[in-house]
């Protein structure tokens, strides 16, 4: 199956900072497909909707009797209307302003939210300059822009000759890893070293064509069956057996002579 | 924080089997708001109705179906959902280990985190010492509900990052946004770099917060002060009991692409 090219243009702006200044294009990178079911209800088929249902009166609410609270305390809420909001939506001045740079392995791809292609609109040899620039320097530059009535942080980097931009997660949308706590276990320098020489092993290059989503054929394949009246043989979920804390050391060693 | 899994199940990489859950890695933000019934200020939670019935319907009433025609549907029970890939249903098996770096940020989706279940605490601390350590992440693949997920997992801070990845078929093509044009302005390039090298910072993501989302507290903090508040109504609490799980956990999977307005987002 060949695959579509980059299509049109979702927005137009420019990338600026200190005396640069580059219109741009922006294009969707990514095409997700898969699968869609519908929710029926088991007894009569009718398709579910979501809906809105008031804890009190236990009935769906229609859109224009619902309105925004924001919980200042417990069950106590202040109303804000959408004029309201709408008033603090930026205006666009289609700038993507970059303020900083920063070393591209330093973000932390937890912040990563969607990536677009960015195209030059004219002066392709600019455009070439500033990937070329952030190539030779492994840097990304941190930009803010508004885009669709919504503020978005980002980060420009070039890969091969290509400009993308990628609209990172605000910090306090993120949940903090401190926020876990769990039982610290003692390991042993063997346990350690034997575990690094496995992972050694198992190293690969991030060849991401190698990865089909098989699952999808077998799903739609399920699909046909039942289309067709056939029985479907139902397999239990493979559950593995957890491997017990003193057993860790003898099970790495026994995985690294599987692999070595 | 006992934050409830989305899923249990089991790493596994080579030999050894860390017994785990699934967890939200994303919330609604600092000014987060819920969606109230204007007539009497009541919370609205969101649920499964069925129109024919004009009821709310419990989770274990709703069926999956594939539509074959319009109104026809195929039913694909939960058990035929696990039987189609019965290996990955409840396992994500690491099956090579590679450098994050090579990795183009545009293959990446939506983070989770994984922590570790009883007794698995000493293998977990393990992976994520020796991936640590190695600077290396995990590639699996795993199922939940319906669809299978590429993912790289790695360790941050002690913990494990479980990261959905595109597949590469999603991608789409740059062929054409590559300028025709292919020389560089080398003067161009240089001066660049030079504004670069003064602009280098360390990534904090804390420094850039929300412009908009300052207005709005502002507005709030106005509204507070005038003492505008609203009461909710009692209600005999049902909390979460009869949310719909199944909706839920296809919210939680599904990349939440759109923070719009519309949800309802709850406080922690």
């Amino acid at each position: 199956m060949g695959k579509p090219g980059a299509g049109k243009a979702i927005w137009k702006g420019f990338i600026n900072f200190a005396d640069v200044n580059l219109p741009v294009k922006l294009h969707t990178s990514v095409r997700e497909q898969h699968i869609q079911f519908h929710l029926l209800h088991k007894r009569d088929r009718a398709r579910l909707q979501q809906q809105m249902i008031c804890a009190y009166e236990k009935k769906p609410v229609p859109s224009e009797e619902q309105s925004k609270g924001y919980e200042a305390e417990e069950g106590k809420y202040i109303i804000i209307s959408p004029d309201e909001l709408e008033q603090t939506s930026p205006e666009s001045n289609r700038i993507i302003e970059v303020h900083e740079f920063v070393k591209t392995g330093d973000i932390d791809p937890i912040f990563m939210e969607r990536a677009y292609y960015i195209e030059p609109e004219d002066n392709p040899k600019g455009y070439n300059a500033l990937a070329e620039a952030l190539k030779e320097m492994d840097v990304a530059g941190i930009c803010t822009w508004s885009m669709r009535k919504r503020n978005y942080l980002g980060a420009l980097e070039a890969r091969e000759n290509i400009i993308h931009l990628n609209t990172l997660r605000y910090a306090d949308e993120v949940v903090q890893e401190k926020s876990f706590e769990f039982k610290k276990v003692a390991l042993s320098e063997k346990e350690l070293k034997i575990g690094i020489d496995l992972i050694n092993q198992l190293a690969a290059p991030f060849e991401p064509e190698k990865f089909e989503n098989e699952h999808q054929k077998k799903l739609q394949n399920l699909i046909d069956k039942k289309a067709r009246g056939e029985k479907i043989i139902i397999f239990r979920p493979r559950r593995l057996k957890p491997t017990a804390q003193d057993k860790l050391l003898r099970t790495l060693e026994a995985s690294l002579k599987k692999v070595a | 924080m006992a934050e409830q899994g989305i899923w249990s199940g089991t790493i596994s990489f080579s030999l050894v089997a860390i017994p785990v859950q699934l967890v939200r890695a994303i919330e609604p933000g600092r000014v987060s708001f819920r969606m109230l019934h204007s007539k009497d200020y009541s919370p609205l939670q969101r649920r499964m109705f069925c129109p024919e019935e004009e009821k709310i319907i419990p989770s274990e009433e709703i069926i999956r179906g594939y539509e074959i025609a319009p109104n026809k549907h195929i039913l694909v029970t939960e058990e035929e959902l696990e039987s189609v890939s019965p290996e990955r249903s409840r396992t994500i098996e690491i099956s090579e280990f590679i450098d994050l770096n090579e990795v183009d940020p545009i293959y990446f989706g939506h983070p989770y985190y994984l922590v570790p279940s009883k007794g698995g605490e000493k293998a977990y601390r393990l992976l994520v010492e020796v991936m640590n350590r190695t600077n290396k992440a995990g590639i699996a693949k795993f199922v939940l509900d319906e669809r299978e997920y590429f993912v790289t997992l790695k360790s941050a801070k002690g913990v494990l990052e479980l990261i959905t990845l595109h597949y590469y078929d999603e991608i789409i093509p740059d062929k054409d946004i590559l300028p025709k044009e292919k020389e560089i302005d080398v003067d161009d390039k240089n001066r660049i770099k030079k504004h670069i090298k003064k602009m280098m910072a360390d990534f904090d993501s804390e420094k850039y917060a929300d412009r908009r989302r300052k207005k709005i507290m502002a507005i709030l903090k106005k509204k507070l002060k005038e003492k505008k508040l609203v009461e909710a109504p009692a209600t005999e609490e049902e909390e979460g009991e009869t949310e719909d799980l199944v909706a839920l956990l296809k919210k939680s999977m599904r990349p939440t692409r759109k923070k719009s307005s519309k949800g309802t987002k709850k406080k922690k």
